[in-house]
């Protein structure tokens, strides 16, 4: 089985990377060109004759980029907190603990999280609306529960049920209450798939479009894909800036992501493959 | 073995540890669903302050009665004065009649009773508080209400348009009156009977199975083929693996634009390279035409997620066992052979996961096709999310856009049993064995 990978393969695989990093690549070229060389004659080329990063300038001069930057981490990093903690215990009652009905919790948790959101937005909006909401924090962390709370319960007990069961049992014998194991031993041993799944839920909540863009139209609560997808030119869509922001978004991905690559498979496969 | 007081205690731990995250859900997801579903039976449309929410029964807006009544009332009998003498007569007809309504109303106490108080904040310029604002009023009082005060509009518009008057005052007065009156919106399976004759809803269910079964398709045969190839070690395979990583990590959002960009008929890099091999005839095309635009949607999508359905087949393929292959090879098995008799059975679990939770979000999708065509061009990529979307915040009637967005739960939830059906219960059941 064990064998030399060819030419072809590395062609192959050459490809594969090309198709996958290509428009990448293409929206930093974009975004270093002036305005200019993106229409017309220059607009093929992939060398910028005068390289110029005025359209960062501008996102964040002309646009509050900045602003959307900031809800987008306020927003994300609270719905992850709260999350994660509410999940953690359901997690550990329902890997670990013995009593009915854990089947069929598990089975309502997967199939909220496979509730179009659509389905929710109109009640949502109007509740956020008619208690004042609507342009606020809160008003996005409540409707971004919706998939981010069964996304975590869903891994986190994924991952508890991986952690051996003989440490707990030792400390069973022990004399150690249920409470005492789940914060002695079960979470200790669970904190590199709670970060994982905390991964998860801020790339999820980061990402999200729908909600935002219906409850938060303030340009001061708008956040990171709202803000750009809105992103408005005098006569044209501005190409230049909404591909210096996008970089400017992705390359904090990149690099969270080499870092912690492991971690996200291992996050993204938990829940899906039975080992 | 356990006692069973100490069954008892893990249990009820059980239980309160669990009751929070279930409540949450309840209440912010499931609750919501049953919500839309409400709405949808009703004529809810926000541009409208007749019908901006849900009214179960007649009702008449007192704030507004309070505003226009004393004013119209008046009007009326100095128009009335200065008129020539049959509209004199008529107006005054009308004067009693007007007066007659708001005598009706007052009979109702609490309606009375609310019009002084109303009347009083009005004169002080104060807010009206919003549970002074309305007073229900039984079905029989509210529909004779209604027609009562639709014929004084009609009667003062009559009298506009055979120029008796001298401008439409009186019928705007009268008009915003009507506007006071507030009935029931309950229309029961009304929208849902109109979709199913409503082509433009057929039209974008048809797009959205359209999206969903080329793209879930192309992502499961190409995601397949990368998995297999870099499921080996190799050199660069930790970059590979985040290189996979980013297109699914980033907002669909960003991945939309850059797709948009890059299809753009006159500066689009990728619209000229599909017009250079021939896929459109004109670059200008990708996205001006219905087959270029699904195309265009259904390229950003396989890109931005057959990494995604790699990393679950990948995922899938570790978990089968080396031994099997060499078997395999022992017994002189080929290595087509090999992928249908091992492989793929194998792998089967694994696909149909992937394949459930990609058909879902593609079924669903939003984002990308917002961006990327906004629905466009003349409705030719709309999916029934978007036509939902735009139903509510387009056209603000959210009645109608609540029953679009059922009819995609609907959907949702067949494909998710179809799906579920073919896993078995598999999906949820314990890890832990007995």
């Amino acid at each position: 089985m064990k064998k030399k990978n060819g030419p072809l393969f590395y062609s192959l695989l050459i490809c594969f990377l090309f198709v996958v990093l290509f428009p990448f690549l293409w929206q930093f070229i974009a975004s270093i060109k002036p305005p200019i060389e993106l229409f017309g004659e220059k607009a093929f080329s992939f060398i910028p004759s005068q390289p110029t990063f005025e359209n960062y300038k501008r996102v964040f001069t002309e646009r509050p980029f900045h602003v959307y930057l900031w809800n987008s981490f306020v927003v994300a990093t609270l719905t992850t907190l709260y999350c994660i903690v509410v999940a953690s215990f359901a997690a550990f009652a329902i890997a670990r603990l013995h009593f009915k009905g854990k089947t069929i919790i598990l089975g309502i948790v997967l199939a909220v999280s496979m509730f179009p959101q659509i389905a929710t937005l109109a009640p949502i909006f109007l509740f956020t609306q008619s208690v004042g909401l609507t342009n606020s924090y809160l008003g996005l962390i409540i409707p971004y529960t919706t998939f981010a709370l069964p996304l975590a319960v869903w891994n986190l007990t994924a991952f508890y049920r991986k952690i051996p069961v003989e440490l707990e049992e030792a400390a069973k014998v022990d004399g150690a209450s249920i409470m005492q194991t789940f914060r002695r031993v079960i979470l200790p041993l669970a904190l590199p798939g709670t970060f994982t799944t905390a991964i998860l839920v801020f790339i999820a909540a980061w990402n999200e479009f729908l909600f935002s863009l219906a409850i938060n139209t303030d340009e001061q609560y708008k956040t990171v894909p709202v803000g750009i997808a809105l992103f408005q030119g005098q006569h044209t869509i501005p190409w230049g800036e909404i591909a210096a922001a996008s970089v400017i978004v992705t390359i904090p991905i990149v690099i969270m992501v080499l870092i912690f690559q492991r971690r996200i498979i291992s996050g993204i496969t938990a829940g899906a493959i039975k080992e | 073995m356990k006692s069973s007081k100490m069954e008892m205690s893990e249990k009820r731990i059980g239980y309160l540890l669990v009751a929070p995250a279930l409540i949450i859900i309840l209440i912010i997801a499931i609750w919501p669903v049953i919500r839309s579903f409400w709405i949808s039976l009703f004529d809810v449309r926000l541009n409208d302050p007749t019908r901006s929410q849900i009214h179960y029964q007649y009702a008449v807006d007192v704030e507004k009665v309070a505003q226009i009544y004393p004013v119209l009332s008046k009007n009326l009998r100095e128009t009335g004065n200065k008129s020539a003498r049959d509209t004199s007569t008529q107006l005054q007809e009308i004067r009693q009649e007007v007066e007659e309504i708001k005598g009706l109303m007052d009979k109702n106490k609490k309606f009375s009773k609310q019009y002084e108080q109303v009347d009083e904040l009005l004169l002080n310029g104060t807010p009206i508080p919003e549970e002074l604002k309305f007073v229900s009023v039984d079905q029989q009082t509210g529909e004779q209400l209604q027609k009562r005060l639709v014929a004084v509009q009609n009667q003062l518009k009559k009298l506009v348009e055979q120029k008796k008057l001298k401008d439409d005052t009186l019928y705007g007065l009268a008009k915003g009156l009507s506007g006071a009156m507030i009935s029931p919106n309950f229309i029961g399976f009304d929208f849902y009977k109109k979709f199913l004759s409503d082509s433009r809803m057929w039209a974008s269910l048809g797009n959205t199975i359209l999206f969903t079964v080329i793209s879930v398709f192309l992502e499961l045969v190409l995601g397949l083929g990368i998995a297999l190839l870099i499921n080996r070690k190799f050199f660069g395979r930790g970059l590979v693996r985040a290189a996979v990583l980013v297109p699914w990590a980033i907002p669909t959002v960003i991945s939309a634009l850059m797709w948009k960009f890059m299809f753009d008929g006159q500066n689009g890099i990728m619209a000229k390279f599909f017009e250079l091999i021939g896929i459109v005839p004109d670059m200008g095309q990708l996205l001006t035409t219905k087959a270029g635009s699904m195309f265009a949607i259904i390229f950003a999508d396989v890109w931005k997620t057959t990494p995604f359905m790699a990393l679950l087949l990948l995922a899938g393929l570790q978990t089968i066992p080396q031994s099997l292959y060499e078997a395999a090879e022992v017994d002189g098995a080929s290595k087509v052979q090999q992928f249908f008799r091992i492989t793929l059975p194998l792998l089967k679990p694994a696909i149909l996961v992937a394949l459930l939770f990609r058909t879902l979000d593609a079924f669903r999708v939003f984002d990308l096709v917002y961006v990327l065509t906004g629905g466009g061009p003349a409705n030719a990529t709309e999916t029934i999310s978007i036509y939902a979307y735009k139903t509510m915040f387009g056209q603000l009637s959210f009645g109608e856009g609540s029953a679009l967005s059922v009819v995609v739960f609907i959907c949702v939830a067949i494909i998710s049993i179809i799906f579920v059906r073919w896993l078995g219960t598999d999906l949820v059941s314990d890890g832990r064995r007995k």
